[in-house]
């Protein structure tokens, strides 16, 4: 099994980390840390996150005891199926759940802080000012009665206390950053075409200097002209500003341009995740394993996709043990009763699944494919 | 604002108008016999031929009749009352306007004020007891007619409580000590028919606005918004109401029809000396030229009603001005 | 199916039973809407009042007969009370039932037979017919058609005379139909004509034409049949407005005195001053069916709507 993709963008082999990276883009900041952060604490550690919805017809548990960890001016791109959980996770660390939507259990912590038990007035102080999203196809995301301009220079303005004319003329600047001549700034949103728009929708995330920004498929309403640009976009202004960010996407081409480590969500839990080259070049996961092959590449001869049977399951009743076994090929015995427990290995690769119990050595296992021989377990 | 968008919409008004005018003249040589018999029925014969001449009766339809009417109407001559004999219908008019003007537009600042706010709150804070009592109270009110709603509340509170008195705009015979005494009777006579017409078009401004409302808070901008961690309060002005609004302004003016009818029958049910009451007075006397009168000024006055509405959609929402 | 012939006998069998599974599908989808069961349970009520009054009540002839003492209260042989000349007023609502409804029912007609034969033949055809036919829709639109009725009338009624009988209903209640028809049609034109249009773009409607069907006939065979369900739901709705619309005309002074509808016992119950007097039972039988039965109309047409016609709706 061969990693088919387009080796990830230059320079990022292995991720240098610098000592006083994270000290040196903080110091970068514009604005203070919050008042309760702790200046040597990780930017992001989420634990245990569980996220549940409460509808007529039972609780989904949409996201299930998910961790995850993100540094100072690092890339995380989160992939997975419709449906993975992979949005409701983004949207759970700011708690901009619908109301029939609770986070059950876990933590969320920004520099040090847990959000997840302040109270909702509490919680408005971090929204925007220390994390904001792009949401997907800026179409709706926009208000249409407004003038774009305005929309940038509302948080500027609500949230930094910032004196109105000093704030619209930042909103200009934003706009240039982002590529857009800032006289556009007066324009609506249906004024602009659907690539300018996304492009506004970043000037619009960065207007508090954010610590970490969201990306939730913000390029998937785009062409691939238009998606190469904003994403390019991305990168640059994640390098001169030393943003951090989350990309969420079920285009595992997109993070491989773009991040530098990835996580692979299924039914709501973490199926694997790691650095980007030694995922997506030796994955052991069978969910990730599968995707990969299911992705066509550019420039490997003709293949067969392989498609993923099945489909995912009813997030109300999700399958005992292992919510994969079902379409697994590889699926033991424990994979109907356990949860696999989730294993970190030497490379910095983190997987839960059977194949790889605690203690095993991690190296990726191949599946099964019609006419192999039977694999050495 | 787009100088086209306004430029069609009052040119539309413009052509809706004539229409009006012509279907109006139509109307006015529809009616049976030779139009001389409807329109000098019981004058002497010198006045007869002079209203001949001056209606150009004895000259062909069209286009010198045509001419004739549209030019008159257009210069305020809409002939002559025959039940209020002698006047010209613009006097008749004239003085019945104001009364109905009062309790028509006052009843609508209300409902809009109170409708739309009652809407949005309960569409706000959904499924609250405000907003099933309300909803179920508003669909009740959707169904009554108007006069209906008026004779119930005369019952209770003007026959029955004794609260209000029972018919007409001021107390008849009443001599006054001073403005605020005139004042104090005329408010006493106009709260029961202003509530009235209040209460119809509460009911379907808060329905509407609630829907509105609710198909609003699922958008995208309003999950931006909370996102960017703005106040409740701020969302819902700053971005939920400018866009919940723009059916609301739109239901208001295709309204306005239905609303005349309903404060024609209330005036009936109060006696209110306005537009409403002269209308069945007319109709029952068989009235024409009054009744013609009637027709026109209202209708013209929901085109303009319409024009202003679509003026104002177009300074709340910037899509439709390209 | 495969192994039966498929001749036109076996054909019709199979639409016939097509027919009826979705027949009781929809029974089952609409069994579910409680708002709709309640207003068929109550509109059931009234059709019975209007089919057989006679049975529950007396002919006509004793509603309209004074049987009691002027304006006397609620009590004893006259359950309702009775009006100023002494008649009954539970025999006068429940002979005001059929009345309303039948010039309801006819005046519907009227309405969705105008708004649906100008809505499918306007998206149909299209081009210049169909701007005309949209700009004269519009005009009665804009229009306060309220107004219009007022006026139209009594001029038509002048026209016919008012003591004719046209197809045996009196001119009075006649020209009360026929002038709601002519004022409410244009919104039914307008939303069929959408639809029309919708259908008109199917694949189905231009492999007719290439068959070589003619416009008469792809209108009547495969427009109006995927326009029905808006028509069903939007005459239930009409059905309400017109009840409403003719209850105010006759409280107005345009209705029949001899043929008493609600609106008409309401206008009586006006002009002797009922409510002043404190005569409540004068007012309240008809004003509450009134309100009963546009309610339930309501209630059943947007039940309807929602099962015949389901909108998606945007979730998060």
């Amino acid at each position: 099994m061969s990693g088919p993709l387009s080796p990830p963008a230059s320079g990022t082999t292995e991720p240098t980390r610098q000592p006083n990276a994270a000290a040196s883009i903080r110091g970068r900041r514009q604005w203070p840390l919050p008042k309760q952060a702790d200046p040597d604490a990780p930017l992001l550690v989420v634990e245990g996150l569980t996220t549940h919805f409460t509808m007529e017809s039972g609780t989904v548990k949409a996201v299930d005891d998910v961790s995850f960890r993100l540094d100072d001016g690092e890339a995380l791109g989160i992939v997975g199926e419709s449906g993975c959980g992979k949005t409701t996770t983004a949207l759970s660390l700011l708690r901009l759940l619908p109301s029939n939507a609770r986070i059950v259990r876990g933590s969320v912590r920004l520099f040090g802080i847990d959000l997840v038990p302040k109270s909702d007035s509490a919680l408005r102080r971090y929204r925007w000012r220390e994390i904001s999203i792009i949401f997907q196809g800026a179409m709706n995301a926009l208000n249409p009665v407004r003038r774009v301009g305005e929309q940038i220079a509302e948080p500027i303005e609500l949230r930094l206390g910032v004196e109105r004319g000093a704030a619209l003329r930042r909103a200009g600047e934003l706009l240039e950053l982002v590529g857009i001549p800032r006289a556009r700034g007066r324009a609506y949103p249906h004024e602009l075409s659907g690539g300018m728009r996304q492009r506004a929708m970043i000037a619009m995330a960065l207007a508090c200097d954010p610590a970490i920004v969201i990306g939730d498929e913000p390029t998937t309403a785009l062409d691939v002209m238009v998606q190469a640009q904003i994403l390019d976009l991305l990168e640059r202004l994640r390098a001169r500003l030393g943003l951090s960010l989350i990309l969420i996407t079920h285009d595992l081409s997109v993070i491989a341009d773009t991040c530098d480590r990835v996580m692979v969500m299924y039914a709501g839990k973490v199926a694997e995740e790691g650095p980007v080259h030694r995922v997506y070049r030796a994955p052991r996961h069978p969910y990730m394993q599968m995707l990969l092959r299911a992705f066509p590449d550019v420039r490997a001869d003709r293949r067969d996709l392989g498609t993923i049977p099945g489909q995912p399951p009813d997030l109300r009743n999700p399958p005992a043990g292992c919510r994969f076994h079902p379409r697994c090929p590889a699926a033991l015995e424990a994979c109907r009763s356990e949860v696999p427990p989730e294993v970190r290995f030497a490379d910095g690769v983190r997987v839960a699944c059977h194949l790889y119990p605690p203690g095993s050595d991690g190296v990726p296992r191949a599946l099964p494919v019609a006419g192999d021989p039977e694999p050495a377990r | 604002m787009g100088g086209r968008y306004l430029a069609r919409r009052v040119l539309q008004a413009i052509l809706t108008i004539t229409f009006i005018i012509l279907l109006n003249f139509l109307l006015f040589r529809m009616m049976p016999g030779s139009p001389e018999r409807v329109l000098a029925r019981n004058l002497p014969e010198a006045a007869r031929a002079q209203l001949l001449v001056r209606w150009g009766l004895d000259k062909p339809l069209i286009p010198d009749q045509l001419v004739a009417y549209v030019s008159a109407t257009l210069q305020g001559d809409l002939g002559e009352s025959y039940k209020f004999r002698g006047r010209s219908v613009v006097d008749v008019l004239g003085e019945r306007i104001w009364p109905t003007l009062i309790l028509f537009g006052l009843g609508e600042v209300f409902a809009i004020i109170l409708g739309l706010g009652l809407g949005a709150y309960s569409g706000w804070r959904r499924g609250g007891a405000v907003d099933y009592v309300g909803n179920g109270v508003s669909l009740i009110l959707y169904s009554m007619p108007y006069f209906v709603i008026g004779m119930a509340l005369l019952i209770v509170f003007s026959t029955s409580l004794g609260w209000f008195p029972t018919s007409g705009m001021y107390t008849i015979g009443a001599s006054y000590s001073g403005l605020e005494q005139q004042l104090a009777d005329f408010l006493a006579h106009l709260a029961l028919p202003l509530t009235t017409v209040a209460i119809g078009l509460i009911g379907q401004y808060s329905i509407l606005m609630r829907s509105s409302i609710i198909d609003t808070l699922t958008e995208d901008y309003v999950t931006t918004a909370r996102a960017k961690g703005l106040t409740e309060g701020r969302i819902l002005r700053s971005h939920a109401l400018p866009n919940a609004l723009l059916p609301a302004v739109t239901l208001v003016a295709i309204n306005l029809g239905y609303v005349i009818a309903g404060a024609i029958t209330v005036e009936v049910v109060f006696n209110w000396p306005g537009i409403g009451t002269l209308t069945v007075i007319a109709l029952s006397a068989r009235d024409y030229p009054v009744l013609q009168g009637i027709f026109l000024l209202l209708s013209v006055s929901v085109v303009l009603a319409n024009l202003v509405a679509d003026i104002l959609y177009g300074a709340l929402d910037p899509r439709v001005r390209t | 199916m495969s192994g039966a012939a498929a001749t036109p006998a076996n054909l019709r069998g199979e639409r016939l039973r097509l027919r009826l599974r979705n027949l009781a599908d929809f029974g089952r989808r609409f069994a579910r809407r409680r708002d709709g069961l309640i207003g068929l349970v109550i509109l059931a009520v009234f059709a019975v009042l209007a089919i057989v009054p006679t049975l529950i009540v007396g002919p006509l002839e004793t509603a309209t007969t004074p049987s009691g003492l002027s304006l006397q209260a609620p009590g004893g042989a006259h359950l309702l009370g009775t009006d100023e000349l002494g008649r009954d007023m539970l025999n006068l609502t429940v002979h005001g039932a059929r009345i309303s409804m039948v010039i309801g029912l006819l005046a519907t007609a009227v309405t969705i037979l105008l708004g649906a034969v100008i809505g499918i033949v306007s998206g149909y055809l299209g081009g210049t017919t169909d701007t005309i036919l949209m700009r004269i829709t519009d005009f009665f639109l804009v229009l306060p058609t309220f107004v219009l009725a007022l006026i139209l009338a009594p001029i038509i009624l002048d026209l016919i005379g008012s003591d004719a009988q046209i197809l045996g209903i009196p001119s009075t209640l006649f020209v009360i139909i026929v002038v709601i028809g002519i004022t409410s049609w244009a919104s039914t034109a307008r939303i069929i004509r959408s639809q029309a249009l919708s259908v008109k773009e199917r694949m189905f409607v231009a492999r007719a034409r290439v068959i070589g069907g003619g416009g008469g006939h792809i209108m009547w065979r495969h427009i109006l049949p995927n326009v029905l369900n808006l028509i069903v739901a939007n005459t239930v709705l009409t059905f309400a407005g017109a009840i409403l619309t003719e209850t105010t005309l006759s409280f107005i002074g345009l209705g029949d005195p001899l043929l008493p509808s609600w609106g008409q016992i309401l206008n009586m119950a006006q002009s002797t001053g009922a409510p002043g007097l404190g005569a409540w039972w004068y007012f309240a039988p008809p004003a509450t069916c009134i309100v009963l039965v546009v309610l339930s109309f309501t209630l059943v047409g947007g039940a309807l709507d929602d099962v015949l016609n389901p909108r998606m709706r945007s979730r998060r």
